[in-house]
């Protein structure tokens, strides 16, 4: 069990949050730190499923493209309102989840890692293929602005706050969950699989529903996600989507729940801050010297903090209340 | 029903015939006892014995390929290990097998996995009945830790724990499960004279309080200390079964795993 430590850290987070939008009207900051939030939670799940339920599927980019699709599909044909796409999504990708799911997690090992890896390019590819429903390789486009009820998100802020909010909900389920009898039963799987069946942990069953609820999440994730852009495509869910979500959880630590929030909010904000010097240096390329510079960057995290910031962070607050 | 003669009593465990092989070598061949209820049995025998195979057998890890396991007359050989452990079969494991993430007392409340019903909304959502089971479990985990000796060490992590510590905690997450029968693999290995002192202890006053224990262990002072009776395995089958005493004078058993000089 984890000590129940630093909810004040965490009331302190929500406010800052919170305030974030009265203290800066720049409307720059606000989007990114949307993507923070989305980003952040799509890798908040894919961390609770590798790093502490041991579970290492890569099919998580999927989840979230799944949930862009089914939100989009549903307010572009006006099958529901949009909200209830959201909704819709999540249903159907939690159906898609279990039945792709139960087979799969029979595997172990790279096993489960390949086709996993599989599911993932089989759903890119399909999303290009079924240009009827999807609009192929251009894209969907037209997405309407998102409503619920009278309540029209028509700005950066309005996506910040559902976005931010989907995050923490997200986040303090997680939290609760990891914290109970069924977040402990997740745990034990990462450690060993055998002790825990013998303590009456049914062990496919937990790691099913660690693979639907985090999928569901990323879904959710998702369709807030083609909601803001108002756009989406299947390239955008593939294989560069993974790698990013990957390296959140290593340079924020998947160990630590909020590790990969961590995570996102550093790869997005350093990308973006690297970008932004590249381009006054070298105005050409400058997307191709930005990838050499954030690869340095994340490197140079690793090396100092081989497990992640978080990892650092509690290794940093356990020696200061030993040494106090 | 079994078959296996058990005094005329309904057996707690009956092993019946039950043989497990590994390819073409056969780590257990047509093995028969029963186990009543109270006390401590010890399996004892040469490494490679299948004393570990056999807790594995009984506890759903392996299905046997020949032969049957009744636990209180109930057919349990070849189910899943989470449904024979929901019967009230708990275990240790030889190496440990500790989930390392966990601080001890998470340790010990993973035990107490059985004990709780709450599903996924009011965990994550802290539902008052999921917070009510959770203070239960804890209180249980703790009480079982402070039976161990280490309620004090709950917060730490598990990995921090010497090796008899650790094993001490095994024993108190299998107790979680609130177990009838408690199997315990080579719990003295690799411990000090003061902790075997304190497992004989821990063992004792498991024994009071019902729980029936089958032991698997190399100490031999600790084994005839805690054991009403003895099982001796090679090479797959039973060579001897009987009192301390009398395994201690057999000289199947001086040959096979003993020793002259014991």
């Amino acid at each position: 069990m984890r000590p129940r430590k630093g909810n004040l850290s965490f009331l302190v987070l929500i406010a800052a949050i919170a305030m974030l939008p009265v203290l800066t009207s720049n409307s720059y900051v606000i989007s990114i730190m949307c993507f923070v939030a989305i980003y952040g939670t799509l890798a908040l799940g894919m961390g609770v499923l590798l790093e502490h339920a041991g579970i290492f599927s890569l099919a998580h980019p999927t989840w979230f493209g799944l949930g862009a699709y089914f939100a989009g599909i549903v307010a572009i044909r006006g099958i529901a309102p949009a909200w209830a796409g959201i909704l819709i999504g999540a249903v159907c990708v939690g159906l898609i989840a279990y039945l792709i799911g139960a087979p799969l997690l029979r595997l172990k090992g790279y096993y489960l890692t390949c086709a996993s890896f599989a599911v993932l390019l089989i759903f890119e590819i399909t999303f290009a293929q079924f240009s009827s429903i999807t609009g192929g390789h251009e894209g969907l486009m037209g997405i309407p602005r998102l409503t619920i009820g009278t309540i029209v998100f028509r700005k950066d802020i309005h996506y910040y706050y559902l976005s931010w909010g989907l995050c923490l909900a997200c986040f303090c389920f997680l939290y609760n969950l990891m914290n109970s009898r069924i977040g402990r039963a997740i745990e034990s799987l990462h450690d060993s699989e055998v002790a825990s069946s013998c303590m009456g942990i049914n062990v496919a069953r937990f790691r099913l529903l660690t693979f639907i609820l985090t999928a569901v999440m990323a879904s959710l994730a998702g369709s807030v996600f083609c909601f803001y852009i108002r756009f989406t495509m299947p390239t955008i869910y593939g294989f560069a989507l993974l790698l990013e979500v990957l390296t959140m959880i290593v340079i924020g630590g998947g160990k630590k729940l909020y590790g990969p929030l961590v995570g996102a909010f550093i790869m997005i904000w350093l990308r973006e801050l690297l970008h932004g010097l590249m381009r006054r240096i070298l105005p050409v390329m400058t997307s191709e010297v930005d990838a050499i510079f954030f690869g340095i960057a994340v490197i140079v995290i690793l090396i100092f903090a081989p497990h992640g910031l978080s990892g650092s962070l509690a290794a940093f607050v356990n020696k200061y209340r030993r040494s106090a | 029903m079994t078959s296996v003669n058990c005094n005329g009593q309904e057996p707690l465990l009956a092993i019946e015939n039950v043989g497990k092989n590994f390819g073409g070598i056969n780590a257990i061949m047509s093995l028969n006892f029963c186990l009543q209820v109270g006390g401590t049995v010890s399996l004892i025998g040469p490494n490679g014995a299948g004393k570990t195979t056999l807790i594995n057998v009984v506890t759903g890890v392996y299905a046997p390929d020949r032969g049957t396991v009744h636990f209180f007359g109930e057919q349990i050989s070849g189910k899943p290990a989470h449904i024979v452990a929901s019967k009230g079969i708990g275990r240790t494991f030889q190496l440990g097998e500790f989930f390392d993430s966990l601080t001890v007392l998470g340790n010990a409340m993973v035990g107490c996995h059985t004990q709780g019903r709450s599903g996924l909304i009011p965990c994550g959502l802290r539902l008052r009945s999921a917070k009510r089971e959770e203070e239960n479990v804890r209180e249980t985990a703790l009480e079982n830790l402070r039976l161990v000796g280490l309620e004090k060490r709950a917060i730490e992590s598990i990995s921090q724990l010497p090796l008899g510590e650790r094993k001490l905690v095994g024993i108190a997450r299998a107790l979680g499960m609130k177990p009838r029968l408690l199997l315990l693999d080579e719990p003295a290995g690799g411990l000090a004279h003061h902790e075997v002192e304190k497992l004989v202890y821990v063992i004792r006053t498991l024994v009071n309080r019902g729980i029936t224990i089958l032991l698997v262990e190399h100490n031999m002072p600790f084994v005839m200390a805690v054991s009403e009776r003895i099982i001796v395995l090679d090479r797959g089958l039973k060579i001897a079964e009987g009192p301390p005493t009398e395994i201690r004078c057999n000289p199947d058993v001086v040959r096979a795993y003993l020793g002259e000089e014991y």
